[in-house]
């Protein structure tokens, strides 16, 4: 035992200082597309058939609109796309508290899209309660790593609670399956108030790929969702960002950037 | 290619003429449209793969599982999916389709699944009671219900619950254009999605007879090999994690996420997604990329040396692993399982060996008689050893060249593709009929055949070893539930 302690203690820190630096994701890191808005594309219809979960869409005028909250980042939109409209996100930081948030089309409103606020009710410390209603399975090893040396979540006052009722936040991850729906009511009304719902992954924000009748398409179809944070699956950071982010204590990423790196 | 034999034989045969065969069950399955339905083996024997089928006239047939068990699954989900009832099978109760919880141990018929092999034996006396843990359980896990009958320590009988998740994962690989079905394939287990991608390709590339390039095949093989290093790892950190080893569990959690990030940078998802293509692979790795990686896993391989070297000379480590989920080889044989839960039960088995694809040649298949939990981590311990090596192999000999042959049209009709997953052989059986989408498809994970023998490694054990059993296995409930 001697032995592990002095390994313990003589091995440099790994744990990363996010949130207070940033940590970038790797240039080819495929977070999810990206696209200007209301972007006229030669190649529309292409990229449109390429696209899987139906996260890049066309609009009443053939423009592309892109919902990034069912976007698994396969980054096959950019091989059918040769003028350049859309780009690939290696961002991390893409957690929300206002589902709009995450589509990127024309004529978006700017009250639609304003960030909710969520109060600082757990700003000091949060209990998470995990509850996985058919995620693929990797989600749920990015949330491990969050107890691990890299990311250690417990430095922010974050921690795992077996029990709903000791539990502020609800992390749930998959598209929600049909015998899951059931488990997940339960344990969302064992929970105290103020409670606070996160979707994690693309397939707990939207569904993504995966359809009825086997599932019901996203946590939102069952329980009013607070966060969503996108990603397929959500890295270790994506993931502490949307904690941070249900706790009020870091503020949300500005609206998704168009790659010409105009704002909205 | 995998090149099947082909049987036929009538439905109130197939059970004897399985039997007769012998082998090893790989998939039993109903295919075709009603009224013409028909009921398709497919087995591996020593020296060939075939198929076995029959026709299903009636809505039912002499079931296969009291001669053949390694089809109790099988023939559970075909009476769930398609009505049909396998008659005489010991246990045909809801599998894949049931109702979200469940209390109380239902028990079979009768005390036997099989012959010879028991089957739960009902328990009742003061102080006996069942212990539903799932599908909500403490701490991060995937859905998945474990009934536990135990009087307080020993734990008499433990029923697992599976298909909480499952997604319609074959529904969604038959809808969706053919060209993005592979995307479908890497999200059933979402930890193997380099294994299921190349299963799932291999079928394809097999119904077009296409040949992946030699430089493909070299990605494909380092890809899915950095996906069984840190799947094993995962196994790892899990095993530490129940030992209580905090500074044991940091440091492999720590090697784990090392080979996450490698992931990351070269294939731009940190569990490889994007990688396999049916053809070959989309990501190349230009030679700077290859020399880093190389340089990289040089350095992880001395500190995983010296964390391991470590962890096998910790008592409170071993005492917990050894004599733990005993599963004997007769069990693992009988009931097909594969991939490290077989090979610590010494079957000699390894789909990268027995159906070889993509250029894998000459590697030690690790195996281990004794079939505890210790064995199969054993096995573990010497295929990242030899996954490293056929790692640095491939990346010094990546052969010049594209990475992508064009899909031919099809030139069969039906085809089966395999790949070893860090789990296990992993299956997809597709069809094709010349349009844009397939026609059929019946994928069978490693986890699906494993999970089925859960139950079956709690003879004389204690409540406090079951996640030492259950992280031993180390199974995918999203693959096997799809």
């Amino acid at each position: 035992m001697i032995r592990w302690f002095l390994r313990g203690v003589s091995h440099r820190r790994l744990t990363t200082r996010f949130p207070r630096s940033p940590e970038p994701a790797p240039a080819a890191f495929r977070a999810r597309a990206l696209l200007d808005p209301g972007v006229a594309s030669r190649d529309a219809e292409r990229i449109v058939e390429a696209c899987l979960p139906d996260a890049l869409t066309l609009d009443g005028r053939g423009r592309l609109r892109l919902d990034a909250g069912r976007c698994i980042g396969c980054g096959l939109c950019l091989e059918a796309c040769d003028d350049g409209s859309i780009a690939i996100d290696p961002g991390y930081e893409l957690a929300t508290t206002n589902r709009n948030r995450l589509v990127v089309a024309d004529g978006e409103r700017e009250a639609d899209i304003s960030p909710s606020t969520l109060g600082g009710a757990f700003r000091r410390s949060l209990h998470i309660r995990h509850i996985d209603t058919g995620s693929d399975g990797a989600i749920e090893q990015e949330i491990a790593a969050l107890l691990g040396p890299y990311y250690d979540m417990q430095r922010l006052g974050m921690f795992f609670t077996a029990s709903p009722r000791h539990a502020d936040v609800l992390l749930v991850t998959g598209p929600v399956t049909e015998p899951m729906e059931q488990p997940l009511r339960r344990t969302y009304e064992a929970m105290p108030e103020p409670r606070v719902v996160i979707a994690a992954g693309t397939d707990a924000c939207s569904g993504s790929i995966w359809t009825e009748p086997e599932v019901r398409g996203g946590v939102d179809r069952v329980l009013p969702v607070d966060v969503y944070i996108p990603g397929d699956p959500p890295s270790p950071i994506a993931l502490l960002h949307g904690l941070l982010l249900a706790a009020g204590r870091v503020s949300e990423a500005s609206v998704p950037r168009s790659p010409l790196g105009v704002a909205v | 290619m995998i090149v099947l034999e082909e049987r036929r034989c009538q439905s109130a045969e197939i059970a004897a003429e399985l039997e007769r065969i012998g082998g090893r069950l790989m998939l039993l399955f109903v295919r075709g449209t009603r009224p013409e339905l028909e009921l398709c083996a497919i087995v591996r024997t020593d020296e060939t793969t075939l198929t076995l089928r029959a026709s299903l006239d009636g809505a039912s047939y002499p079931a296969v599982t009291p001669r053949v068990p390694a089809a109790h699954w099988f023939e559970r989900e075909i009476h769930d999916l398609w009505e049909i009832v396998p008659e005489g099978h010991p246990r045909l109760e809801p599998l894949v389709r049931h109702g979200p919880e469940q209390t109380e141990i239902t028990l079979p018929a009768n005390g036997e699944l099989s012959a010879g092999h028991r089957g739960a034996e009902r328990l009742s006396g003061p102080g006996v009671f069942v212990f539903p843990y799932g599908p909500v359980r403490s701490g991060v896990f995937e859905a998945a219900q474990f009934l536990v009958q135990t009087g307080g320590e020993d734990v008499a009988y433990c029923a697992q619950r599976l298909f909480f998740k499952r997604r319609g994962a074959e529904r969604r690989i038959c809808e969706v254009p053919l060209e993005l079905a592979v995307l479908v394939a890497e999200r059933v287990s979402g930890t193997s999605s380099v294994a299921h991608a190349l299963a799932f390709s291999h079928a394809v590339e097999a119904l077009s007879e296409t040949e992946v390039p030699a430089r493909a095949q070299g990605i494909r093989r380092i890809v899915a090999e950095l996906e069984r290093m840190y799947n094993h790892l995962e196994a790892m950190v899990r095993e530490c994690e129940d030992a209580s080893l905090s500074v044991a569990q940091a440091q492999f959690a720590a090697l784990k996420e090392r080979l996450h990030r490698l992931a990351g940078e070269t294939v731009g998802n940190r569990f490889l997604r994007g990688a396999i293509v049916p053809g070959g692979v989309r990501i190349d790795l230009p030679s700077d990329v290859a020399g880093r990686t190389d340089e990289l896993l040089r350095g992880w391989d001395r500190d995983y040396k010296h964390v391991l070297a470590m962890l096998l000379e910790t008592d409170s480590f071993l005492d917990r692993l050894v004599s733990a989920g005993p599963l004997s080889e007769r069990d693992a044989r009988d009931f097909a399982c594969v991939g490290p839960v077989a090979r610590g039960s010494g079957v000699d088995l390894d789909t990268r060996r027995d159906l070889p694809y993509d250029g894998y040649t000459e590697f030690p298949v690790a195996h281990h008689a004794d079939g505890d939990a210790m064995a199969r981590m054993e096995v573990r311990f010497q295929e990242v050893d030899a996954s490293l090596a056929l790692i640095r192999e491939a990346l010094g000999s990546l052969a010049d060249g594209p990475i992508r042959e064009e899909l031919g049209a099809f030139v069969r009709r039906e085809a089966l593709g395999a790949a070893e997953s860090a789990r296990g052989e992993t299956l997809y059986w597709l069809e094709a009929d010349g349009s844009a989408t397939l026609r059929f498809c019946k994928l069978r994970a490693a986890s699906f055949v494993n999970y089925g023998i859960f139950n079956r490694l709690f003879d004389s054990q204690v409540l406090t070893d079951f996640s030492f059993i259950e992280h031993s296995l180390g199974l995918s409930p999203a693959g096997c539930d799809a």
